[in-house]
């Protein structure tokens, strides 16, 4: 019994290392400026699709393959570093203040755009760059062959996880974060930059979407929809969590990695329905999710 | 060509619609058209593309080719492409738009099974011929008698009934067999299909594990984990598209090609893009590889190949011949109606009766169509081998099941017509490797 | 403008869409699904008008569709009338049920237990092959009228014109809600929910009933999908169809009963333009009108031709929250 958990959990930890990325960004950006991006999986594909683009380009110009494992960070820094500060100043910025139906509308109108953008900009096939799986070779772990990959991304989603923790609790800029979501007015009131505040949050919440894209990508192809269906997933695991929870997006981000898993194993019926109704059964009982209030900010 | 739907083509279009009202019911005959107008759904985005972009570009292909040779019946073909992407209600609305013009006389619809099903009782209400140029579901032409949907290549049942006759062939000590196919009717009736056919030619074999993942699913990396556990000595896939090629791509490194007999049936889609290892079994759904005896004996089909690869850089697949084989089942169907009526130019629902009960030589081979419209063919499966001077993977131990053996009778149930099957029909059938 | 001209000028809109299938036959079938979408578009609206913003209420246009192609296909109800009285009924009865327990949330949590609903929802509808025919959906048979059988082409004139007497009808009943007392009460749930309860008046209950209300509205919205296009799919129930709804509501206004009506048939003129020319740019174009409204026009194209006091927006902040 015991031997025919361990592919469970390697499996489940493996989802929820896909999926913790993008949800601890959309959380992030939640807890920080108040806003449920609807664009946020837009990220997440465009991170995946510029990802790929430059490890295709890595291979085609005859440059060392492992450059392919850098090239993932670059390509998500890269579309954080473009698209997070324009976009937060100039849409996301004109909705604070103004009510999360303008809010949730601006950036589903964003999404919109977005994705188009990427048909243009990419294509409509469906790309693939699974160079850097290639190199890392394979693992037996419970008589099943995994890919060392897929345990390399397992550790990437715990360093991110005890960065991010470090950061917002240890650095000068994560403390004023701290300070701006307990209580913004206090924040200005004492001199805090909170515009500054809000574009690094979101810009950052954007870098975490992008490299959930971009990691993804040596495992999976990279196809037009992936937006939205991540946007969903996301949004799945930040709720479940409580929308604002960081640590908690990681545990909720194992729940549903492990319930789909199970799914695939025992009722395979119902994969697809599985993180949706593990989120409707916490939602029916905590509203605001596990670790969420109403009040609570903290992050 | 979707660019048609300027101002003037409105007004054109609005003028013909008049026109066509005022006449309505009078279905005369009417001179040549300056045009010969179709409507052609295949998926030209996302995950889809990987195998309905070979099929368009198989029949722009074979459109130039049919116009330099002076066109149907003399008249220029002209396609309109809708992406089949949209889903089936912007796909429905596309079709009705459309069949708004008169001069639009066929359509080739559709490549999924979902908008076949969509589309066949909306080509009904319009009157409009519809050849059904890649959609496989037997569930087409079971439940209603359609008049203007036309399959010139065969469905579902005999398609994967082979597969499961080959296999058990070419591995008689499989016990335990996977399924892993798309989520959607295809997939379904292609598992029922060949758990029925094994049910009844080799009883004692067992399903361990059987997942349907959505179609346009990009990780299947738990799938393969789960499939690996349950340590079949078969997996069985009807996976296409960029759905097969992440598959493959995700499975191999995994071992999975090593640790089962995988059966590929829409592999000879990625022979050329993917590198299979050897014995894989793979297929083409009907006999439409550019590659096999027959197709290289027929002059045309090695034209159009030569024409294919030299447009596009890689040769066809069985998606493409599909498609050029639509394509000129439409032409011979148009200009047999035009002879029958005395050269006037037909009708949609003469245009229709022309292409009813037609025996088809196609590129590849022989098409039959029965009374229900639905086509008799043959099913080409094969290993696959890296031993070839094609520079990439490609067939041994080929075999041409003959299409009548595995086609069930008009009416009654399919899955029923299957479980009548004995271990013995195994031996009427023709030996892998007695097609080379 | 004067109450009187904007009459005139709505019955001008219903005489021209009257007209349209005679003038543009083309457009006969599209301009219906367009109407239809129009229904589940000003139930969205309404919600709206208290600040509550659904992102899942594509699940009632579902939910009508749905319960349309079972009652044809699986209880052998095939009369035009009764599938809209019974999809409605059903759509009624689900959205009092799920409203019971959305409608004690607000804001965010709103519009995320509505997304979440409908995406397990749209799930099933997906993954239940065996009962709902999955992602193939179902085929939905031409309905008879009155127990007279029509051909299909008969059928969808004479649906178009059904939509369009509905939506005058179902207009003007909404209208009259938005008027009454309950109907007030939904403006001051968004302005001052405080102050409403202080003068006794149970938000929840308010809300509850607008929000019955609404998935009425997008059942019936549903249903006449479901007869107009032949075919429904688990698509109906994705976010981003929730998002179009409350997209077209926006874009056509949520200050008037024919706003939404407005924005839907709006869209579909500049689909048809649109189609041919920009494939790969139709979800751009329909995201720039969108944030364009939202800038310039926040009481949608409807505030273009109603009193611009009497208009409201989705612009207007809540205060006390």
């Amino acid at each position: 019994m015991l031997f025919a958990i361990v592919p469970l959990i390697v499996d489940g930890l493996a989802n929820a290392a896909l999926i913790f990325f993008v949800a601890v960004g959309l959380t992030l950006v939640f807890s920080v400026l108040r806003i449920l991006n609807v664009a946020h999986g837009s990220f997440y594909s465009i991170g995946a699709y510029v990802a790929a683009s430059i490890g295709l380009w890595i291979i085609s110009s005859g440059l060392n393959p492992w450059l392919s494992f850098p090239a993932l960070l670059i390509a998500a820094a890269l579309v954080a570093a473009l698209m997070g500060p324009l976009i937060e100043r100039t849409l996301v910025h004109w909705t604070y203040g103004k009510g999360e139906a303008v809010q949730i509308l601006v950036t589903f109108g964003l999404f919109l755009i977005l994705e188009d953008l990427q048909r243009i900009v990419f294509g409509v096939r469906s790309i693939y760059a699974d160079t850097p799986m290639a190199l890392l070779g394979v693992s037996e772990i419970g008589g099943i062959i995994y890919l060392n990959y897929q345990l390399l991304l397992i550790g990437l989603a715990v360093l991110t996880l005890i960065g991010l923790r470090l950061f917002i609790r240890h650095t000068r800029q994560g403390k004023l974060i701290s300070a701006v979501v307990e209580d913004r007015e206090v924040s200005e009131a004492m001199g805090i930059n909170t515009r500054r505040i809000f574009m690094m949050a979101f810009t950052l919440g954007v870098f975490l979407a992008a490299l959930g894209g971009a990691l993804a990508t040596p495992t999976s192809g990279v196809a037009p929809g992936l937006g939205a269906e991540t946007m969903v997933l996301a949004f799945a695991v930040a709720a479940i969590a409580g929308l604002g929870q960081v640590e908690g997006a990681a545990v909720a981000a194992v729940i549903v990695g492990v319930a789909r898993v199970l799914a695939i194993y025992y009722v395979p019926a119902l994969d697809a329905v599985a993180p949706y109704l593990v989120m409707l059964v916490v939602l029916l009982i905590w509203p605001y999710g596990l670790f969420g209030t109403t009040q609570s900010r903290r992050i | 060509m979707q660019h048609s739907f300027d101002r003037r083509a409105f007004a054109r279009t609005g003028l013909a619609a008049v026109a066509a009202l005022a006449i309505a019911g009078g279905a005369k005959a009417q001179d040549a058209p300056s045009e010969f107008n179709i409507g052609i759904f295949t998926f030209s985005s996302g995950p889809a593309a990987a195998y309905g972009m070979p099929g368009r570009q198989g029949a722009e292909l074979m459109i130039d080719m049919i116009n330099e040779a002076g066109g149907v019946g003399g008249v220029p073909v002209r396609a309109t492409f809708v992406d089949e992407a949209q889903g089936a209600e912007g796909v429905i609305s596309e079709y009705r738009r459309l069949a708004n013009d008169p001069d639009t006389q066929v359509m080739l619809a559709a490549l999924s099974s979902s908008n076949c099903l969509a589309l066949a009782p909306v080509a009904e209400q319009i009157g409009m011929p519809t050849i059904s140029w890649n959609c496989d579901t037997h569930q087409l032409f079971l439940e209603d008698d359609l008049q203007f949907t036309f399959r010139p290549n065969g469905n579902t049942v005999p398609e994967f009934a082979a597969f499961a006759a080959y296999m058990v062939t070419v591995n008689p000590d499989v016990r335990r067999i996977a399924i892993i196919n798309p989520d959607y009717a295809f997939g379904h009736d292609a598992g029922e299909i060949v758990k029925a056919t094994l049910a009844a030619i080799a009883p004692e074999v067992e399903v361990v594990a059987e997942l349907y993942p959505r179609l346009g699913t990009s990780s299947f990396q738990t799938e393969i984990s789960r499939l690996s556990a349950a340590r079949p000595d078969a997996i069985f896939s009807n996976l296409w598209g960029a759905d097969l090629e992440n598959f493959v791509r995700q499975a191999q490194p995994r071992g999975l090609f090593n640790q089962s007999q995988v059966v590929l049936a829409l592999g000879e889609t990625v022979l050329e893009s993917l590198n299979l290892p050897d014995g894989v079994i793979a297929g083409m759904l009907g006999d439409g590889w550019w590659n096999t005896p027959t197709a290289r004996a027929n002059p045309m089909t090695v034209e159009f190949t030569d024409a294919y690869l030299e447009r596009y850089g890689e040769h066809p697949v069985f998606p493409t011949m599909k498609m050029a084989n639509a394509l000129l089942f439409m032409q011979e169907a148009v200009e047999d109606a035009i002879a029958a009526t005395d050269g006037a130019w037909p009708t949609r629902a003469q245009i229709a009766a022309a292409m009813e009960g037609r025996t088809f030589n196609s590129l590849t081979g022989t098409a039959v169509l029965r009374e229900d419209n639905d086509a008799v063919v043959d099913q080409v499966i094969g290993l696959t081998t890296n031993e070839s001077d094609l520079g990439f993977t490609t067939l041994t131990s080929m075999v041409r099941y003959p299409g009548e053996m595995l086609m069930p009778p008009i009416g009654g149930d399919p899955i029923e017509w299957l479980s009548t099957l004995t271990p013995d029909w195994l031996d009427s059938l023709p030996a892998p490797g007695s097609y080379n | 403008m004067r109450p009187a001209t904007l009459y005139l000028l709505l019955a001008g809109g219903v005489l021209a869409m009257a007209a349209l299938p005679i003038l543009l036959p083309w457009k006969q079938f599209v301009m219906t699904v367009a109407m239809a979408k129009g229904f589940a578009a000003l139930g969205v609206a309404l919600l709206l008008r208290a600040g509550m913003i659904s992102i899942g209420h594509a699940l009632f246009l579902a939910l009508g569709a749905y319960a349309a192609a079972f009652m044809s296909r699986g209880a052998g109800i095939t009369d035009l009338g009764l599938l809209i009285l019974g999809s409605v009924a059903i759509s009624t009865v689900c959205g009092a049920l799920v409203g019971a327990y959305m409608v004690r949330y607000r804001a965010i949590f709103f519009a995320m237990l509505n997304l979440a609903v409908s995406m397990v929802v749209f799930s099933l509808l997906a993954k239940l092959y065996r009962v709902t025919g999955g992602t193939d959906g179902m085929r939905v048979p031409v309905p008879t009228i009155f127990g007279m059988e029509y051909d299909k082409s008969q059928f969808d004139a004479i649906l178009y014109y059904v939509a369009l007497v509905l939506i005058v009808a179902v207009g003007f009943l909404v209208h009259r809600y938005l008027k009454s007392p309950l109907g007030h009460a939904l403006a001051a749930v968004h302005s001052n929910e405080v102050r409403l309860e202080y003068l006794g008046v149970s938000a929840w209950r308010v809300l509850l009933v607008a929000y019955t209300v609404s998935a009425a509205l997008a059942g019936l919205g549903g249903v006449l999908t479901a007869v107009a296009v032949g075919h429904v799919l688990p698509e109906y129930a994705y976010w981003t169809e929730s998002g179009h709804l409350v997209l077209t509501a926006v874009l056509g206004g949520i200050g008037g009963v024919a706003g939404p009506f407005l924005g839907s048939i709006f869209l579909e003129f500049v689909h048809s333009f649109a189609v041919g020319y920009a494939d790969d740019a139709w979800n751009m174009i329909n995201g720039i009108a969108l944030l364009l409204v939202i800038f310039f026009l926040p009481q949608g194209l409807y505030g273009l031709i109603a009193r611009r006091r009497a208009a409201k927006s989705v612009m207007e902040r809540d205060e006390d929250k």
